[in-house]
């Protein structure tokens, strides 16, 4: 008897044929679509190949059969595991809803000694005792904290200028340590600071406590103080001190930096990354404006079209594309983000990119007075008047009435990608986020009109760009798979 | 195709393309266009008018590219409808054992 079974066993798919499974496409470019399946994987194909594909008339023999087959776009006779495969890859998308509660951003001062026009959160110049985080408040926000069931906590210290409330910082951190003595989670910190103000005791607290510096940094001198006015005008000259010092007591992997775009950031892409190159930075995060506080007070906001901003962050990414053929470690940290979303299974902490959205669930944003938001967007909303996302205020409102409080619910529900208009059938949906607290900002409407929606037309715009680097050029295509963070 | 100022008309069988495909094909350009349906008994005839002053052939375009968008739509509405019921299996096994029912063994 042979050993072998007869060839009619392996045609059996020639026979039944294959079954789609779930996924949805997106034009790349005027003759190029991307599919995507459920879990996000994804494969570029021409229209006329996906036409056929879904007509059942791909042949088994075909390279692109065996793509499709290998990315879960299909199944046949030979295996069914790709269900259970893909049921896996989404489960493992979404634990992070499952973790809840991660980042606890505290607003321990309103103060601030810059007067940046773009400020997104309305600092306020004086009066200490109406713009300060009380202890008493403190407490309340740090019980609220350890309410979260996630096993990671991050207290991040916000301002205006957090290093102006300093024992607050250093209460709280304390205070913090102590309760999780009992709490047993995996408890981090940061501060976001402009650095003007730093010391070495605040520094050498920072270090033993284990505290991470995120400071602002938006190009060389010329760019940085201009965007950044302070008495005395030397931002730029107290930032680049105050990174080196805080490496040399901290170490160097313990800073980090933040930029923003501004009509005067605009057609100096190259000039900002060479800055962050030359500050010995590992990456740079090419943020555009967002629509909130003296933002748009000062017309800020309305600077520049989001065409010039993609403009500016193609030119950007451009170069730091170079910057690594020339054999520079050296990564844009919104397109790492979305890498990892398109190349791994895992999801990402990054709130903006979250659906459901973050605000809540994945932040939350303790204000100076004990309101309590849902995220930071939120915070600076509250600043121009709008109060739609605040959800409650530690003295008053448990843990349970505001995390299930329909200013935080509703919200959540309604703009949920995967079952909102065009979002739900766009390629791009297993990479994007939500962004309710955005739309309402813009758009008035939780959900948005994604045809004028500036996020989605941001997005979409990068995502397309990814995906083309990441298919035309295997030396780009290493270069971004080198950016990918698991 | 009729061109009238910075309006167009497409029409479209409905024996090919129910409404819907039609409504969401023309959702996803309504940036640059708004419409109107007149729904006749065998074909729903689409007006488009540019939002903002746009030449003849920008218009051509736009024109263009939402009859391929309807066409991509007739796709799409065969894939959902082929695999909703794999896709809610995957969802369903994607949530099972994760506690979040009250009786339910994790």
């Amino acid at each position: 008897m042979s050993k072998f079974k007869a060839l009619a066993t392996y045609e059996e798919t020639l026979r039944t044929g294959y079954e789609l499974l779930p996924f949805n496409f997106t034009a790349l470019d005027e003759v190029k679509y991307v599919l995507t399946n459920i879990a996000g994987q994804y494969t570029v194909l021409d229209r006329h190949s996906i036409e056929t594909f879904v007509n059942h008339r791909l042949p088994e023999t075909s390279a692109t059969y065996d793509e499709l087959k290998s990315k879960h776009f299909l199944i046949d006779a030979d295996s069914k595991v790709s269900i259970d495969l893909l049921a896996l890859k989404v489960r493992t998308k979404l634990e992070r809803v499952a973790d809840f509660t991660a980042l606890h951003m505290f607003v321990v001062s309103l103060r601030c000694d810059h007067s940046c026009p773009y400020c997104q959160v309305s600092r306020q110049s004086d009066n200490r005792g109406a713009f300060d985080m009380s202890e008493e408040t403190a407490i309340k926000a740090l019980d609220m904290v350890f309410r979260s069931p996630s096993k990671s906590i991050k207290i991040e210290f916000q301002g205006g200028e957090s290093m102006l409330n300093f024992e607050l910082v250093r209460f709280i951190t304390l205070r913090a340590e102590e309760l999780n003595r009992t709490q047993h989670r995996d408890l981090a910190f940061a501060l976001a600071t402009n650095l003007a103000v730093v010391t070495d005791d605040i520094l050498l607290f920072c270090r033993d406590h284990d505290i991470f510096i995120s400071t602002s940094l938006d190009g060389p001198a010329d760019l940085h103080n201009k965007n950044r006015p302070r008495p005395g005008g030397d931002s730029y000259e107290r930032a680049i001190q105050g990174v080196q010092h805080a490496r040399e007591l901290l170490g160097r992997d313990r800073v980090s930096a933040l930029m923003t775009t501004t009509k005067a950031s605009l057609g100096r892409a190259r000039d900002i990354i060479d800055e962050y190159v030359r500050q010995g930075f590992n990456g740079i995060f090419l943020r555009p404006l967002s629509p909130y506080g003296f933002a748009i007070k000062t017309k800020s906001y309305d600077a520049y079209e989001m065409d010039e901003w993609l403009t500016f962050y193609f030119e950007g990414l451009d170069y730091i594309i170079e910057l690594n053929r020339s054999g520079l470690r050296f990564s844009e940290y919104y397109a790492s983000m979305i890498l990892s979303k398109m190349l791994t299974p895992f999801g990402t902490s990054y709130v903006d990119l979250r659906s459901p959205a973050g605000i809540g669930i994945a932040a939350i944003v303790y204000n100076y007075n004990g309101d309590v938001y849902a995220s930071d967007e939120s915070r600076m909303l509250a600043e121009m008047g709008d109060q739609t996302f605040r959800l409650g205020n530690v003295a008053t409102d448990s843990w349970e009435s505001i995390m299930t409080s329909e200013a935080l619910l509703t919200p959540l529900e309604e703009s949920f990608a995967a079952s909102v208009p065009m979002c739900e059938q766009c390629a791009f949906e297993p990479y994007c986020g939500s962004e309710p607290v955005f739309h309402h900002a813009t758009q008035a409407d939780f959900v948005g009109h994604k045809p004028t929606s500036a996020f989605c037309n941001r997005n979409m715009a990068i995502f397309r760009r990814l995906i083309t680097d990441l298919t035309d050029n295997a030396e780009t295509r290493g270069i971004l798979q080198s950016w990918v963070r698991a | 195709m009729e061109t009238r100022g910075t309006s167009l008309e497409l029409s479209f069988s409905q024996t090919a393309f129910p409404l819907e495909t039609i409504k969401k094909a023309a959702y996803r350009y309504s940036d640059s266009l708004s419409f109107e349906f007149v729904v006749e008994s065998d074909k729903v005839r689409l007006l488009l008018h540019a939002r903002k002053p746009m030449s003849a052939g920008a218009l051509v375009d736009l024109a263009h590219a939402l009859r391929t968008e309807v066409l991509d739509q007739d796709l799409r509405a065969i894939v959902a409808r082929e695999t909703q019921a794999v896709r809610n299996a995957i969802l369903a096994y994607a949530f099972s054992g994760t506690g979040l029912q009250g009786d339910e063994q994790v």
